[in-house]
């Protein structure tokens, strides 16, 4: 998509993604983390139908619900007894919390699998070069050789293959040996034909100067603006958080997960906040909608 | 204006006596387009290195290089870097970045340009060489002729004043090396920017170059017009194979060759051939006596991945014994699949692979063996002689040291017996990892793209040992692109299009019927009133010219 969340300058969408993990790890209340995973998976949704999210379905599932069973077993502080397993008291308050330490990670997870789809490598690198623009370069030149190793590695294999001298035969030792000898003739060759890249880029000027850094993304009035949304919702759930709004006080004594008063209005913000890329796409859709009816 | 010249120039490498370069003398004005051809260890590759200063190989350097009228080491090296670009053999291992957009910002950050500069460069660029498209993707996506233009392109992103190619068509197939060079002359006409070309293939060069350099032993033997040199060429023993074979069929068939014009071009050739009475001479056509099949591919099916068309689909070919097999195809047709499901290295999803009637089930290695394009990937030991003996070893050959000994001598690289595979020319290499696949006595041989980065001299040698091998009772199965090699040598040649086997036939019947796939001398005379024919020894053979005096 051109325009909607993927358009936003690298740092904007950095900012997001750091700004709600912080967001899930602090308001730990049943009720904002509800609110927070709809929205992910929602955001999950409009990305990609939740396919990359399906993918970690399993896993996901099986480390909150481990969560979910295992914190109440193991945490007893608290003051009302549901009932006793094996002895031991099971606290309500250990229940609930064991749900939000599974929602938060649950939150944090799903949201890396948008973070993935929407900072693709390039972006994240170009994060990485403003901070070490000579590291960044290095990774660059790794991510054209390994595959180029790996492919030349998969090529000598097969030829020894046909020589009969495969290194999936045969007992262990003559495997580890095939192997050996694979691998160094591997290091020559590649030793070789890196002496070719260094030549190509010494014709091309490398190391003759501080090198330039091409800026791929700029700053957009957009961007600043959606920075200073972010920060502004940021700092008044910051504020909120600092009050004791927002988080569910489990001792001494367990708070009722209704809200009350100004949380609401902190309600409201952490929902804008997390759910800014939807308001962006969905803005997208609803543009298309309306240009395609006046067509 | 003079940009590029070279008094008295010699260079010796370190711990040698020989001086590779001997006084070296030449001029270039700018907008030349200058081919530099010579057979393979003239010191071409020196030359050109020494012309870019920061690449220069160690040793010891007499005489003078002048660019734009001043000393090669008093320029600055940004200028140097800018101004000589250049561009070398391989076209992946001078890839150094993971897209191409990054491939070509590379050179303009060393530059340290910003990044509106570098956008509207790029944009400028990629416009003018339609790499729209490309810009995206990966490196290790392209086509071989895809990379070598964006190598090129982005050392044109630079802006430099001239040119300089280091066999840059060596590892592309035909067409791209063609389009390659169209690529080239279009720069020299329309930019001036002057050109210096080491190249093998010459056959498209001479048609382009305004003049032809030739090397011979670390000397400059000729600088002229390429008609000039061709006129110089043709008797020369080795160096006659690199001129176009417009001329050399010419050149066979005309006594006198100082006052008539040279056909360069096939147009030219076949203008030429008009004006000529020739009779078919009475020469039997051989008639080959039917072998029987070693090898029987019957309805081969294989797809690298569920859900993507196949490479090869419902696909019968028959080898029969003691033939050289051609298979042709153009790029990513899966001729290199073909030959990798033969030796057993990919398994068919369907159909069935008979030798001699059997099928054999894991002892391949017994009766196939296959040399690799890049035979540098065949040795795992690090002298030739190691690689023999552990094969011996592993295979428990009988008298493998006189075996060894015969194949060396046979294909006279006895005395490179205990070098480094790597340090190696490509022909040798070639030989050397041809022993080893002959060391088992298989019955058939793979062969992947025997010729690629060969001089013609190196191809025609490789094809005289291969010749033998045949004599002495080996199949070859051969995939490759050069159609002027199949059609010279190969006895049947098949053509591999949208995964099958199209048409299997005796090579000078399969070429003739071709109209564009074919070699330059069957575009000559196809049309012609001659007896059509395919290469010049098949003229040779077939025509009888009437003398018009």
């Amino acid at each position: 998509m051109v325009r909607g969340i993927q358009s936003f300058h690298p740092f904007v969408l950095l900012v997001y993604y750091v700004l709600i993990i912080i967001g899930l790890m602090l308001y730990q209340h049943p009720l904002f983390l509800l609110g927070a995973l709809f929205l992910i998976g929602t955001f999950n949704y409009i990305l990609d139908k939740g396919r990359e999210l399906k993918k970690w379905g399993f896993m996901i599932g099986m480390m909150s619900t481990l969560i979910i069973l295992l914190t109440p077993i193991f945490n007893r502080r608290g003051n009302q007894i549901l009932f006793h397993l094996f002895d031991q008291p099971i606290m309500l308050e250990a229940v609930i919390q064991g749900i939000m330490i599974a929602s938060t990670l649950v939150g944090i997870l799903a949201i890396f699998v948008t973070f993935n789809i929407v900072l693709t490598p390039d972006k994240l690198l170009y994060l990485f070069s403003k901070v070490l623009p000579q590291w960044a370069l290095l990774t660059m030149l790794s991510m054209r050789f390994v595959p180029l190793l790996i492919r030349k590695v998969k090529e000598m294999m097969n030829i020894q293959q046909v020589k009969g001298l495969a290194i999936n035969q045969g007992s262990v030792h003559k495997r580890a040996k095939n192997g050996m000898q694979i691998m160094q003739m591997l290091l020559t060759n590649a030793l070789e034909d890196s002496i070719q890249a260094a030549d190509s880029m010494s014709a091309r000027g490398y190391g003759l100067q501080k090198r330039s850094n091409y800026k791929a993304f700029k700053m957009k009035s957009k961007d600043w603006l959606t920075l200073g949304y972010l920060m502004g919702f940021a700092i008044i759930l910051l504020f909120g958080w600092a009050k004791g709004d927002g988080v569910l006080q489990l001792e001494p004594v367990l708070e009722t997960i209704m809200f009350s008063g100004s949380e609401y209005i902190y309600f409201i913000t952490w929902l804008f906040l997390i759910g800014f890329p939807i308001l962006t796409e969905g803005k997208e859709v609803i543009h298309w909608k309306y240009y395609q009816w006046k067509m | 204006m003079e940009i590029l010249s070279m008094e008295n120039v010699g260079f010796t490498y370190p711990d040698s006596n020989e001086e590779v370069l001997k006084s070296i003398n030449f001029t270039i004005h700018k907008g030349d387009f200058i081919v530099l051809c010579g057979s393979s260890g003239s010191g071409k590759s020196t030359l050109l290195r020494l012309i870019k200063h920061d690449l220069a190989p160690h040793g010891d350097l007499q005489g003078d290089i002048y660019y734009k009228e001043k000393r090669l080491e008093d320029h600055s090296p940004i200028r140097r870097a800018k101004e000589i670009g250049m561009v070398f053999q391989d076209p992946e291992n001078q890839i150094v970045m993971d897209t191409v957009m990054n491939e070509l910002l590379f050179g303009l950050e060393n530059m340290g340009y910003s990044t509106p500069e570098m956008n509207k460069k790029i944009a400028e660029m990629t416009q003018f060489f339609g790499l729209n498209g490309l810009l995206k993707k990966k490196t290790d996506e392209l086509s071989g002729g895809e990379k070598q233009l964006v190598n090129l392109v982005s050392v044109l992103l630079l802006d430099p004043d001239i040119i300089l190619l280091d066999e840059p068509t060596s590892q592309l197939d035909p067409i791209a090396a063609k389009e390659f060079i169209y690529t080239l002359e279009r720069l020299n006409d329309e930019f001036g920017i002057t050109v210096l070309i080491v190249e093998h293939r010459l056959e498209d060069l001479f048609t382009v170059a305004e003049y032809v350099m030739v090397m011979d032993e670390g000397r400059i033997s000729y600088i002229d017009m390429p008609e000039e040199v061709v006129k110089k060429l043709i008797n020369h023993p080795t160096l006659s194979r690199f001129l176009p074979s417009a001329s050399r069929i010419f050149l066979n068939f005309s006594e006198s060759n100082e006052s008539k014009q040279i056909p360069i071009t096939v147009k030219e050739a076949q203008g030429w051939l008009e004006t000529q009475v020739i009779h078919p001479s009475k020469t039997m056509e051989k008639t080959r006596d039917v072998n029987k099949n070693i090898l029987k591919l019957k309805e081969i099916d294989f797809q690298y991945v569920k859900r993507v068309p196949p490479v090869l689909h419902n696909l019968s070919l028959n080898v029969c014994k003691g033939e050289w097999h051609a298979i042709l195809g153009a790029n990513g047709t899966g001729k290199s699949t073909l030959l990798k499901i033969i030796a057993g290295l990919l398994k068919h999803q369907h159909g069935s692979i008979k030798y001699d009637g059997k099928k054999i089930k894991n002892n391949y290695h017994e009766i196939v063996s296959y040399l690799p394009q890049n035979p540098a990937l065949y040795f795992v030991q690090d002298t030739l002689m190691k690689e023999y003996r552990m094969l011996a070893r592993h295979f428990q050959i009988e008298n493998a040291n006189e075996k060894i000994s015969q194949l060396l001598n046979q294909f006279q690289i006895y005395d490179l017996k205990d070098r480094h595979p790597h340090d190696l020319s490509g022909g040798q290499l070639q030989k050397a990892a041809l022993i080893g696949t002959l060391l088992t006595q298989p019955a058939i041989l793979l062969i992947d793209e025997p010729t690629k980065g060969l001089d013609p001299e190196s191809k025609s040698r490789l094809a005289e040992v291969l010749r033998t091998l045949i004599k002495d009772g080996l199949t070859i199965v051969m995939v490759t692109h050069d159609v002027e090699f199949a059609a010279s040598y190969s006895s049947r040649s098949s053509l591999l299009f949208q995964g099958q086997i199209t048409t299997t036939e005796d090579t000078r019947k399969f070429f003739k019927e071709n109209m564009y796939y074919t070699t330059t001398v069957n575009r000559i005379t196809r049309k012609s009133n001659a007896p059509s024919v395919i290469t010049i020894e098949e003229a040779n053979e077939k025509w009888h010219v009437q003398k018009d005096y």
